[in-house]
């Protein structure tokens, strides 16, 4: 046996060992967890509610899909106006940036779906609830972006512009794609806990994992049965993003050697 | 048009500008066009309104507000959003009637207009089983009550609750201070009382048929004393008379002709709405 394999042997020992104990905890509680188990169809979002929206992990997984697409478009828009000696660009990216990072997300959730209203513009809640994701993310990864662009030593800028390129061509060709290795880990970091901070979009009606668990929890008086069944799904659906990352990184670092 | 003319017109044309608060019955026009009702509810408040394990809202307020959508001759849709968003009023034509459990005071009064009411419900005092001999909270003054955060109960242990109704009868506070311990959800302050007296609570306050329902499914509680009694308004947003005069026409018909009652004994098991 190599010594690869041994660590990742002794690695998976450690693991199983602590979800021993988790699993331990858990079923100290005494809980009924054949409930759970009967309501984990409703909490995946098999089907519809009442009304015919989405709910459970369906709506869950397309509010945070969105949001983080539409987050990485602006928080690479901010991260770059913070880099800019333009006085309007750098002056709205950094006023941006220091309301949505400085409020609560559940405050700013409601003065987009209360607030509009009074303008007479009536979001619904999911596109609410879409736009409040994404501009406290992006608020978010702007800086993580920022930081990832600035630990490009100077050296690559000059190189660029030795060989005659715009420095528009050497953020796009030369500093962008190595910023987006060092930014890959903490920016899935932040669309995890966008994952469980989407939960917050409950308060207007939508019927999400945490809600549709709390729901169901309250009603039958099964409260931590219900909670730690959100509490399993939200980790796996992490899981799939960290296997993603992992995949990812490991993608970055084999272009990068060759 | 001479500058003064213009400068008259103007004047004349501003409060037309300004006037965006709800006309008088645009709530009403509005129902009756898209034939549509569109009431706010709570999702987790049995047996009043909860998710029932076909996926489906149910309970005391679902119906009447099935009842009243029915009066009306209109769909129903229903909206679940939090009670800070219902209670915060200016809902802007999202949604036309809370029939939700809520207790017109003072405070909420100066954002919703409540047209009127259709159940009446004690606020009792809670405590642990094992505790046999708290009958009063009068008793009480020191102790932990746990309360949920934002209801009329928050604002009787505050003793500042007033009820903003014709012909309420106000709460006396018959204490002098107790240890206020308020709650994001009521589930979690009947889990501490079930811990024991004084563990993390001595009491809480709740209403006496969500207690009930949970002594009935094997709750370790006990309802020790009646606080007060506590009416239930149907709400509507501010400013539309005619859609208040409307609503209640229907629930007073509703009330006449039984179908409340029924409603009423069905949920609760007596009849709460005369």
């Amino acid at each position: 046996m190599n010594m690869e394999n041994r660590f990742r042997l002794q690695v998976s020992l450690v693991i199983l060992l602590l979800l021993g104990l988790l699993a331990w905890f858990a079923a100290a509680f005494g809980l009924d967890y054949r409930f759970a188990l009967e309501k984990l169809p409703l909490l995946l979002g098999l089907q519809l509610n009442p009304e015919g929206l989405l709910q459970g992990v369906p709506l869950t997984v397309l509010l945070c899909l969105v949001s983080t697409l539409l987050a990485l478009v602006i928080g690479l828009a901010s991260a770059l106006g913070r880099l800019s000696r333009n006085p309007l660009l750098y002056g709205l990216a950094t006023f941006y940036n220091s309301f949505f990072k400085g409020t609560p997300l559940l405050v700013q959730i409601l003065l987009i779906y209360l607030g509009l209203p009074q303008l007479g513009i009536v979001p619904d809640a999911i596109p609410a609830g879409i736009t409040a994701l994404t501009l406290c993310y992006g608020a978010y990864l702007s800086e993580v972006l920022r930081a990832a662009i600035l630990s490009i030593p100077r050296g690559q800028w000059e190189a660029g512009k030795a060989l005659g390129m715009s420095s528009r061509a050497i953020l796009r060709f030369v500093v962008l794609p190595q910023a987006m290795r060092v930014a890959v880990p903490p920016a899935f970091s932040l669309f995890i806990s966008m994952l469980k901070d989407s939960s917050l979009v409950s308060v207007m009606g939508l019927w999400e994992i945490m809600f549709l668990s709390q729901s169901y929890g309250r009603s039958s008086y099964r409260y931590m049965e219900m909670l730690l069944s959100a509490a399993l799904i939200y980790w796996l659906l992490s899981v799939v993003l960290e296997v993603f990352q992992h995949r990812l990184e490991t993608r970055m670092a084999a272009s990068s050697r060759s | 048009m001479n500058k003064q003319g213009l400068i008259n017109t103007a004047a004349a044309l501003l409060p037309l500008l300004l006037a965006v608060p709800a006309h008088a019955g645009t709530t009403l026009d509005r129902v009756s066009n898209s034939g549509e009702l569109r009431g706010v509810l709570l999702e987790s408040y049995p047996p009043f309104s909860f998710l029932n394990s076909k996926n489906q809202l149910e309970g005391f307020d679902v119906d009447v507000v099935k009842a009243v959508a029915k009066k009306l001759n209109v769909k129903l849709k229903l909206d679940t959003p939090s009670w800070e968003v219902i209670a915060a009023g200016k809902w802007g034509k999202r949604w036309d009637i809370c029939i939700c459990s809520m207790t017109p005071t003072r405070e909420a009064a100066q954002v919703l207009d409540f047209p009127v009411i259709y159940y009446k419900s004690p606020a009792v005092l809670v405590v642990n089983a094992s505790d046999k001999h708290t009958s009063s909270i009068k008793t009480l003054d020191g102790k932990k009550i746990g309360v949920q955060q934002g209801a009329s109960y928050e604002r009787y242990l505050q003793k500042t609750l007033k009820i903003e109704a014709p012909g309420a009868i106000q709460p006396s506070f018959p204490f002098s201070k107790v240890n206020i311990a308020t709650y994001d959800n009521e589930e979690i302050i009947f889990q501490d009382l079930a811990l024991g007296t004084g563990k993390r609570l001595d009491a809480l306050v709740s209403n006496l048929n969500t207690a009930n329902e949970r002594i009935a499914r094997g709750g370790k509680f006990r309802v020790a004393a009646t606080l007060y009694a506590e009416p239930n308004w149907v709400a509507v947003d501010k400013g539309d008379a005619q859609w208040q005069a409307r609503v209640k026409q229907v629930v007073t018909e509703l009330k006449q002709d039984g179908t409340l009652a029924a409603i009423s004994r069905k949920w609760i098991g007596s009849d709460i709405t005369q």
